[in-house]
């Protein structure tokens, strides 16, 4: 008995069973990982398998993933963007017995709130930026009086929530004669984004040694050179972040668009995609189709910035 | 007592207080620039927007008064207007629901049109209960534009299959078919009930409680709802006892949405739905629907006290207590809302463009005898059930000023029931009581 399981011990190749760990190992994160990934793809895949569909194969049961018949008439919708001559009884889209179904007769609006989304949003990143990093920088590297109740101030605004500030900022809006402009959604939207900004960029700067500033200003800098020279270039990460933030805030802002915007002329994304719901027809394959175009943009942003987020987001949180 | 009024400022009243200082601040040299022949303003929800540009256009060319046209969602709709009138924003006409009338009216913010008389001859030829619906405290406040109603459908191949050759009258009958498709394994859950917290769901309670012969209200505006024999009661349980006992209605009705509901019956789960009427064209359209050309529309089923009514709902065009303050603007605002509620050049030339493009129903009788829209009905519906079930079809009994704060408490009340947390006569006397303490308030 003894030698039985003497000779058991000797046998175990202990190689293989490591081998073994190693691949179970990675099996199991492999596994994580994909069922992490379908997690996360799901939706999206989803989102484009059924804006391929017709509105009668999208309630199929069950779904159908890969698409039957795919057809592109809701991409076909969106892009025959028409004339700017004036809508007549014979011209209307109603009048079409394909799109007068189920295709909101908005349709064709999509692309042009699409681009009022990207002028407001790079609008206020680009004020974002002239406004809060210098706000950032001087709250950080100069002691001036009523320093830190600036910050205090600047970061209470926040607290306020966006519901409470609507009304107010409907009378401002109002008395500028700026309803229903892009403008009126560029200057609210950077009451909601430069305190974030400012916060961000004065933790940030605040890590960086105090030296650097003071060996700008011996080397000749003014206050202004020492910030564009020395600061920003440092701050890569942290402007990063912002940027996302601020494009991302403004691209998907809701409230104020409602409140200010009912016309073509100024209507962004999320009013018109809202808008594609009426309280007669709801497409789910439409609007499938118009959510794929809507994620595009901020999708491209971040994977243009995408190194830079974690670094960016994390800035600040640890002081050494 | 006065605990209960101080907490019974809700968002809706701070907004409007918290705004009213400021905008009677800043809302002058608006309303005198309006006053000055700047053009009229229409605002809408977002449907059918070509058809309205379209149909602006023609005014615009017709009578020389220019308009500016905006629209915002549906969904969003109310709160955005809120807004706009405490915020002072130019407005002329826009679109109500009857929902809203009398929190419009009480807030001051739109104005009646009865002076107008080439209006009110419109109402000879409108559904009465669409007329009731945009009248409050006497006064009219606005024309029609669409008016539906809640619909019975049911799909004729699960009807057949499950061997009956006719859909059920009575609410007894739909249980008993529903039981036979269950037995058979046509469909799990043969009805589709919608009972989410939506703005759909008075709608569905309402035409519950009517079609067992009950009301929510008296002619005093007083609570009956909780009333053993006011059909509420019987509504409620039978919707409890189909959950429940049956099973032929999901459990999960509770979270399921109108529009949920609608396109789980396009999909073939159930065999019986309650939907808005004017679903029944997307039903049956094979680009929309897997059933298409198998829907068909049957009056309400009745309750044993009951007859085939339903609930009906309209929206309007109204007129805002801005324009109606300037004679000229007020007369132009009027002709707009005839253009567009009333006849253009002779006919009912919106309501019939809104029903040919997008299937919405009508409130003026005239129309079910245009050739048009018989031919178009004739594609996917029966338009003699149709008329039959609209010209039974009532408004609805409890819109009020606190009509938003008590639906919640309503809804509740019945989801509780349907998920046995409470028993009918509980649910219903809290809704009553929650009714009562409300009007005392108001």
């Amino acid at each position: 008995m003894a030698n039985s399981i003497e000779t058991i011990d000797t046998n175990i190749d202990y190689r293989r069973r490591q081998r073994l760990g190693r691949l179970g190992h990675k099996a199991v994160i492999l596994f994580g990982a994909l069922l992490l990934a379908f997690y996360a793809l799901a939706p999206i895949s989803w989102l484009v398998s059924s804006s391929l569909q017709t509105e009668a194969e999208i309630v199929s049961v069950p779904p159908h993933w890969i698409p039957d018949e795919p057809t592109l008439q809701n991409f076909r919708a969106i892009f025959s963007a028409g004339e700017d001559e004036p809508v007549t009884y014979e011209t209307r889209s109603g009048a079409d017995p394909v799109s007068g179904g189920f295709i909101p007769s908005s349709a064709s609006s999509l692309l042009p709130s699409m681009w009022n989304s990207t002028i407001v949003a790079t609008l206020v990143v680009i004020l974002n930026l002239l406004v809060g990093v210098p706000a950032a920088y001087a709250i950080a590297k100069i002691r001036y009086w009523g320093r830190n109740a600036s910050m205090y101030f600047i970061l209470i605004t926040r607290v306020i929530p966006d519901i409470a500030l609507v009304v107010p900022f409907f009378l401002v809006i109002r008395k500028l004669g700026m309803l229903d402009t892009i403008g009126s959604l560029v200057i609210t939207y950077l009451a909601v984004t430069v305190p974030f900004t400012v916060f961000i960029l004065v933790q940030f700067f605040e890590g960086l040694p105090d030296e650097l500033d003071k060996a700008a200003r011996v080397d000749g800098c003014s206050r202004f050179q020492a910030m564009v020279r020395v600061f920003l270039p440092l701050s890569l990460p942290s402007l990063v972040a912002v940027v996302l933030f601020t494009f991302l805030t403004s691209w998907n802002e809701f409230l104020l668009a409602l409140m200010f915007t009912q016309t073509e002329a100024s209507q962004t994304l999320p009013i018109l995609l809202a808008s594609f719901t009426s309280d007669f027809t709801v497409s789910f394959s439409f609007l499938n189709a118009a959510g794929v175009l809507a994620i595009v943009p901020p999708v491209i942003v971040a994977i243009i910035f995408e190194r830079y987020i974690v670094s960016g987001l994390t800035a600040g949180a640890v002081k050494g | 007592m006065s605990t209960r009024k101080m907490v019974h400022l809700g968002r809706r009243d701070f907004l409007r207080t918290s705004a009213a200082a400021g905008a009677m601040a800043l809302a002058g040299p608006a309303r005198m620039a309006m006053a000055q022949g700047a053009p009229l303003t229409m605002h809408t929800w977002s449907a059918a927007v070509d058809t309205v540009q379209s149909h602006l256009n023609a005014f615009q060319e017709e009578t020389g008064i220019q308009v500016n046209y905006g629209n915002s969602p549906w969904a969003q709709y109310r709160e955005g207007m809120v807004t706009k009138f405490v915020g002072g924003a130019p407005l002329d006409m826009m679109w109500v629901s009857d929902s809203w009338l009398p929190e419009w009216v009480e807030a001051g913010w739109i104005a009646p049109i009865d002076d107008f008389d080439f209006l009110m001859k419109y109402n000879a030829e409108a559904e009465d209960f669409s007329t009731d619906s945009m009248t409050y405290k006497g006064r009219q406040y606005g024309l029609t534009y669409y008016t539906d109603y809640m619909a019975f459908f049911y799909d004729e191949e699960k009807v057949k299959e499950a061997g009956f050759d006719a859909p059920p009258t009575t609410w007894e009958e739909v249980v008993e078919q529903s039981l036979v498709m269950k037995e058979k394994g046509i469909s799990e859950y043969p009805m589709m009930l919608a009972m989410a917290q939506e703005s759909w769901l008075i709608e569905f309670m309402s035409s519950l409680v009517f079609s067992h012969g009950g009301h929510f209200t008296d002619d005093n505006g007083d609570s009956v709802m909780q009333n053993a024999d006011g059909g509420a009661v019987q509504a409620l349980q039978w919707v409890v006892d189909a959950v429940n006992k049956h099973g032929i209605i999901s459990p999960a009705c509770v979270e399921t949405g109108e529009l949920s509901g609608l396109k789980a019956f396009a999909s073939g789960n159930h065999a019986f739905a309650m939907v808005a009427k004017y679903r029944l064209r997307m039903l049956n359209d094979p680009e929309q629907s897997q059933i298409a050309g198998r829907v068909k529309q049957a009056m309400m089923p009745m309750g044993p006290d009951g007859d085939h009514s339903t609930v009906g709902w309209m929206r309007f065009h109204g007129m805002s207590s801005q324009a109606a303050q300037d004679p000229k603007r007020a007369e132009d605002t009027a002709r707009l809302i005839e253009w567009f509620g009333g006849k253009a050049n002779g006919e009912y030339k919106f309501q019939k463009l809104l029903f040919l493009d997008i299937g919405a129903g009508f409130g003026v009788k005239p129309l079910f005898d245009d050739p048009d829209i018989q031919a178009a009905y004739d594609q996917y519906g029966d338009v003699e059930i149709i008329k039959a079930q609209q010209a039974i079809a009532r408004k609805k009994d409890v819109i009020t000023p606190w009509f938003g704060e008590w639906n919640e408490a309503n809804g509740t009340a019945w989801q509780q029931a349907i998920l046995g947390n409470s028993d009918v006569a509980s649910a219903l006397a809290k809704s009553g009581e929650t009714w009562d303490e409300l009007k005392s308030e108001y």
